[in-house]
């Protein structure tokens, strides 16, 4: 038993190695094709990866990427799709900045006040698809990409001067009320004339520790994770299988929500039109790299911050910035295509390993057996 | 209840001496010489193969003589069907040769097999719904005899030749399974097979369809064919074939006639140890009632958007150490109605009362929570979570109950904890708990269902055929686990095919035919074939055995 | 700082990280400050038919006037500010000297990174950085929207005229709030039919597919004279008026007349509302490289410093030139104030 153990580990520990090795070497081939030189394009990412401001700027990026992975991790482990986490933390986080201008409350009142708007405008935005496909039959894949576009068209109507956001004339940038400076979350020096950490690194984490246990420890956590290996047996052994998809839609709007938090609380303290975009996709990726595992998921985090972080170090130095996106791309494809690889070797190996010892046990049996029945006739 | 007037191909008490009769032991004749083999149409000798770890066949010798039904049986999981999948050319055995006709063969395809004249009719049928039979018959065959007027005539020509009544140009999906089933062998007539496997061709026909196929059979040995007929159930095999195989745990262990044998001595060859039965001594059903049904109806809408009712006017008792059976060829509602006592389907009209209390509307955790145990039919659907390990499986179903959980809490400690002692006792084997439930056999799956069912001792067992798929050792078992709980009080419905099953276990039988309950039988009376007809609605209220008039038991009478 | 190396070293771990962690203190490397001329680009980059390539322009001829070196970097769809100032600070790092960020986005990045690197003289484009050495280059668009609207006004003879935005941005409500007050000035029989291409978002600029279906629809409805400030997208606007006899489009930016991607379309294009988008950004960098004298603060090109203009190529509206003149001179002596947004 034990060995089995340590060769799953063994086995958990080998896709993301896999897949991270193939998809090096896989963008060290584009890199050739494009007649460029690929070790030095890795170095050059490494080297600059490592540098402390880049630490930083990889810590903070990978808050939020954490987030989003983990939002959409919910959703995965229970087999949903929740492809509307752009659009619920771009909405959460426009309702949270317009309540977070308004208020000019204690910090200790108006920072939880905020990111509990932001978490429940994403709930309720991704309740929308919950209900379509519990009462409806929609699939929430069709709806939360459609309530994406909606959530872009709704935050362009409201973010205009005069309606929930004033416009600066000299900047023509047209922003919600900033939040007080009372409102601003806490953050961790990095010292030497390098940006903070940001403090919601600790939500983050905190959000991670609770994913963890609600969907480990709970009885809520077991029905969740029920119905996505099987529906059908989860009906059968009592799960409200329509309550648990709303129940989880509505969980992973709430952590959508929380996505567009660092970046509002820490940085911009204010909604912008160009509020990131595209990070419910990046956490889609992410959770799929961190295989819907918390621990999994902050690493996946940690490592998209440094490709990124690359990127922008690659078109400075004269490559396509584009070959990260390629990487990108090719290591969820590499990660996916390897986890099912591990997967399916490991189902195999472990039925061969539990048809060996059975079949040691037979031939014991066996031993006996024979010499019962081979009494001459 | 004693069983006074048991009649019928009931399993006869065992021998007194097993042994003693004429069964060639392990290594029947080895080396069978080779020259002498005009009679002989398929002869495999010292067949292995082996999967990694895996139990499959080593050293297996048959010999088929030519124009005979031969019957393989063993249990399941004993390498049956690998050793077919190497005479049909699926599989390459590791060792041995292939003599077909004489010659020894190397087959790397099924095409192979087939222009060597061995064709297999699988278990689950491969035809196209949407297509007639003649184009199913065709299809893949074109060169043979065209696509029309020349196929249509062979397809008539040896459908008269062995009396299989196949109409070429009805649709598929028009034909019921025993029709089904001539097409496909029909299908591997028309590719010129003279040797046919049949891979378990009556686990899905009634008793009348089943006398019906093995007329078709020997039909075809008279004409000089060659049928391999793959089997655990004994009773038919020792009714239709000329010699039996006996295959053990991937080798064969006897090949005996079956003038020489019975049933009993087969599966105690089959098993290795003696056999069980699923006859229940005595009746412990009491006066309480656990489970009341009363005018239960259901309906559903089909997929051409009309609805109709899949349940209607069911009602039933049943009392604390009672079981009650429903027998009815499957698709008549009983899967409907398992589900609507188990609350994954909301009855349209009618009540379920559990010990007293009305349960129609709650949810199926609520049941669960009550008191109802269940062992599903398709135990990968709706039994189990394949990919997650046995202690996960062990909460399945049970997550609110001690020992899972506390409070909102999972206890994964104490669940490992009695999922070892399940493990230990229910006799499940797997090398540990941590691996997964798709790892396990068929049977070992089903005894960890029935092992965390009963854990929880249920007031109520609805058991949906527990032991299909499930070798003998462990449907021993499984009888043992129900019979037991029943003796304390448990209440069971049991739904099944395997109609000695049914007839064994129950102290009463009701038969399902179209959604209703058509007719009531005792089960201390009754035959597997009077059960069979009822079961296709020929026969309907009080299935009465004239000769036990008399002796008629409490049980079926009161059912109502 | 320790603690900061070791959590994200953990994480480059995964990616089987095997170089030396003794980069870790040190964050740059301080270059010279005459490696050339930095240029950021807002998302589209060099290629988009529109501003950015505009400032291109700018930076070309620049490049070969004074003979130096340059680099350029893009912003991408979904850069945050962190990932925007990176692109500033490398380029200031590195020692390119000016440094340009085209589009408003820049703002807050360009805040913090001329605030950082004071040596560095930084420009933006359409936005206003306070700071010393920043110069804001800001243009008038409403008042060259408002010629084009008396030239629609003019020419229109179904009097409805149409104005297709790439999106609802406060800076294209700048072109049409001008436009529309040029029309309704001129010929307030004429009503107006604004669209955007996309809604809250930059993708709007890209989409000639889309521009061409809203412009078809604009056609369908009688409208004759199509203004579109929708970057690429104004191209399918410019491709449909030239499918239809006896309407206009009127082209933005830079001179669409002579756009070699429009040379089939250019006998239906009215006039262009020309940016100097290029000139601001040549005159920047010239006054940095060559007259030593860097710009700083916000420099407006109005239509009175001739930041915008409408152009007379093909002379479609020569015929009308007074007229536009007329209009020119009174914004210029401030008799007319143009609106700088648009309101239904």
């Amino acid at each position: 038993m034990k060995k089995l153990d340590k060769e799953r580990v063994l086995l958990a520990v080998a896709a993301p190695v896999l897949a991270l090795a193939a998809a090096f070497v896989l963008t060290a081939l584009v890199l050739l094709a494009t007649g460029k030189e690929p070790f030095n394009a890795f170095g050059i990412m490494f080297d600059y990866g490592v540098k402390a401001d880049s630490q930083v700027y990889i810590l903070n990026k990978a808050t939020t990427y954490y987030l989003a992975g983990l939002s959409v991790a919910i959703g995965f482990r229970m087999n949903l799709f929740n492809i509307g986490v752009d659009g619920q933390y771009r909405l959460a986080a426009f309702f949270a900045a317009v309540v977070g201008g308004a208020l000019k409350l204690p910090g200790l009142v108006q920072i939880p006040l905020i990111i509990l708007v932001a978490m429940l405008v994403g709930a309720m935005w991704a309740s929308i698809a919950g209900l379509l496909k519990v009462y409806r039959g929609v699939s929430e894949v069709i709806s939360t990409i459609m309530l994406n576009s909606l959530s872009g068209i709704l935050i362009s109507y409201l973010l205009v001067d005069g309606r929930l956001a004033d416009l600066d004339k000299q900047t023509n940038i047209v922003a919600t009320d900033p939040l007080p400076s009372s409102s601003h979350f806490f953050t961790f020096p990095a010292g030497g004339g390098l940006d903070p950490i940001w403090g919601f690194i600790v939500v983050a984490a905190l959000a991670g520790v609770g994913f963890w246990f609600l969907l480990g420890r709970t009885r809520f956590g077991f029905d969740l994770r029920a119905v996505g290996r099987s529906e059908s047996a989860a009906q059968a052994s009592g799960v409200n299988v329509k309550r648990m998809v709303l129940t989880s839609m509505l969980l992973s709007g709430a952590m959508a929500g929380l996505i567009g938090m660092p970046t509002l609380l820490n940085d911009t303290h204010q909604f912008t039109s160009d509020f990131p975009t595209g990070i419910g996709f990046t956490g889609i990726a992410i959770a799929l790299l961190g295989r819907n595992n918390p621990v999994g998921i902050a690493l996946a985090a940690v490592l998209w911050g440094f490709l990124e972080r690359g990127a922008n170090r690659l078109e400075f130095e004269g490559y396509d910035k584009e070959i990260v996106g390629v990487m990108q791309g090719v290591i969820v494809l590499c990660v996916v295509i390897a986890y099912e690889l591990v997967r399916r070797y490991g189902l195999k190996r472990q039925q061969q390993r539990v048809g060996a010892e059975l079949a040691a046990q037979a031939r014991a049996d066996k031993g006996i057996d024979k010499t019962e029945t081979e009494v001459p006739a | 209840m004693a069983y006074p007037g048991r009649s019928g191909p009931r399993p006869a008490p065992p021998p007194s001496a097993p042994q003693e009769c004429a069964i060639e032991a392990a290594s029947p004749p080895k080396g069978a010489p080779a020259g002498a083999v005009t009679d002989v149409a398929v002869e495999l000798h010292g067949i292995t193969k082996r999967f990694p770890g895996v139990v499959a066949n080593h050293d297996i010798d048959i010999t088929v003589r030519r124009g005979t039904v031969h019957a393989l049986v063993g249990e399941n999981g004993a390498g049956k069907s690998t050793l077919m999948k190497i005479l049909y050319g699926m599989q390459r055995p590791d060792e041995g040769t292939i003599a077909i006709d004489g010659e020894t063969v190397e087959l790397h395809s099924p095409a192979d097999a087939i222009s060597r004249g061995v064709g297999m009719v699988h278990q689950h049928f491969m035809l196209a719904d949407n297509l007639t039979v003649l184009e199913n018959v065709v299809l893949g065959a074109e060169k043979l005899h065209g696509i029309s007027g020349r196929a249509r005539a062979r397809i008539k020509e040896i459908s008269d030749a062995y009396g299989l009544g196949v109409r070429p140009d009805v649709l598929v999906e028009e034909l019921g399974v025993a029709d089904r089933q001539r097409v496909e062998i029909l299908k591997v007539l028309y590719r010129g097979a003279r040797t046919l496997i049949l891979d378990e061709p009556t686990a899905v026909l009634v008793p009348q369809e089943v006398d019906a196929l093995f007329d078709n059979l020997r039909e075809l040995k008279s004409e000089g064919l060659t049928v391999l007929f793959i089997s655990h159930k004994l009773g038919e095999v020792l009714s239709v074939a000329d010699d039996i195989t006996v295959i053990r745990r991937g080798t064969t262990v006897a090949s005996v006639a079956p003038s020489e044998t019975d049933p009993r001595q087969l599966a105690e060859l089959m098993v290795g140890s003696e056999l069980p039965s699923p006859e229940t001594r005595e009746s412990t059903v009491t006066d309480t009632d656990m489970l009341v049904v009363d005018a239960l109806r259901l309906t559903a809408t089909d997929v051409d958007g009309v609805e109709r009712a899949v349940l209607d006017d069911i009602a039933f008792t049943i009392r604390k150490g009672e079981v009650l059976g429903i027998a009815g060829v499957e698709g008549n509602g009983q899967a409907e109605l398992v589900e609507a006592i188990m609350g994954m389907r909301d009855p349209d009209a009618g009540t379920i009362t559990l010990d007293g209390a009305d349960i129609s509307h709650a949810p199926t955790r609520k049941r669960r929570e009550d008191g109802i145990g269940y062992i599903p039919e398709d135990r990968h659907r709706h039994g189990l979570l394949l990919e997650a390990p046995l202690w996960e499986n062990r909460i399945l179903g049970h997550v609110t109950e001690v020992p899972n959980s506390k409070g909102g809490l999972l206890n994964p400690a104490a669940a490992r904890r009695d999922t070892e002692r399940i493990v230990a006792e229910y006799d499940v084997r797997t090398p540990g708990i941590e691996v997964t439930a798709a790892s396990l056999s068929g049977g070992n799956q089903q005894k960890l269902i029935v092992g965390r069912e009963m854990s929880h001792h249920p007031k109520l067992l609805i058991a949906a055929h527990p032991t299909r798929g499930v070798d003998v050792g462990a449907q021993a078992q499984i009888w043992d686990q129900i019979r037991t709980a029943r003796r304390e009080g448990l209440a069971v419905l049991l739904i099944s095919a395997d109609l000695d099953e049914l007839i064994g276990l129950s102290d009463t039988l009701r038969v399902m035919f179209r959604g209703r309950l058509v007719a009531d039988a005792d089960p201390a009376t009754i035959t597997p074939e009077e059960l069979g007809s009822a079961m296709t609605g020929a026969a309907s209220g009080r299935l009465d055995h004239p000769a036990d008039d008399g002796t008629e038991a409490a049980t079926g009478g009161e059912a109502r | 700082m320790r603690r900061v190396s070791t959590i994200a070293v953990a994480g480059i771990a995964t990616a089987a990280l095997a170089f030396s962690v003794t980069a870790c203190g040190s964050s740059s490397e301080e270059g010279s400050k005459d490696a050339g001329i930095g240029l950021a680009y807002d998302v589209g980059g060099r290629g988009d038919h529109s501003f950015n390539d505009s400032a291109a322009k700018g930076y070309d001829k620049a490049l070969k006037d004074f003979d130096v070196k340059g680099k350029e970097l893009t912003a991408k769809d979904g850069d945050t500010d962190a990932d925007r100032y990176d692109k500033l600070a490398s380029l200031a790092e590195a020692g390119y000297n000016p440094v340009v960020g085209v589009g408003y986005a820049w703002t807050p990045s360009l805040t913090k990174a001329a605030k950082k690197y004071k040596d560095t003289d930084f420009a933006i484009v359409d936005s206003v950085v306070e700071a010393k050495n920043v110069a804001s280059l800001v243009s008038a668009e409403h008042e060259g929207s408002y010629l084009a609207g008396v030239a629609a006004g003019l020419k229109t003879k179904s009097n409805k005229v149409g104005f297709i935005g790439g999106t609802d941005s406060a800076l294209i409500k700048k072109f049409a709030g001008g436009f529309q007050q040029g029309l309704k000035d001129t010929n307030p029989k004429a009503s107006l039919d604004v669209q955007w291409v996309q809604v809250g978002s930059a993708k709007g600029f890209g989409m000639p597919d889309r521009g061409k279906d809203i412009a078809e629809g604009m056609l369908s409805n009688k409208v004759d004279v199509i203004f579109s400030a929708a970057g690429g997208s104004g191209a399918g606007a410019i491709e449909a008026t030239a499918g239809k006899k006896g309407t206009w489009s009127i082209g933005v930016d830079g001179d669409q007349y002579y756009d070699k991607g429009l040379a089939q379309y250019k006998n239906t294009i009215l006039t262009s509302m020309v940016k100097t988008v290029d000139g601001s950004v040549y005159d920047f960098i010239k006054s940095v490289i060559k007259d030593k004298k860097p710009e700083s603060g916000v420099q407006s090109y109005d239509l009175k410093r001739g930041g915008v203009s409408l152009s007379y190529s093909g002379g479609f509206i020569n015929d009308i030139k007074p007229k536009i003149e007329a209009a020119k001179k009174k914004i210029v002596d401030g008799q007319i104030k143009v609106n700088d947004t648009y309101k239904d």
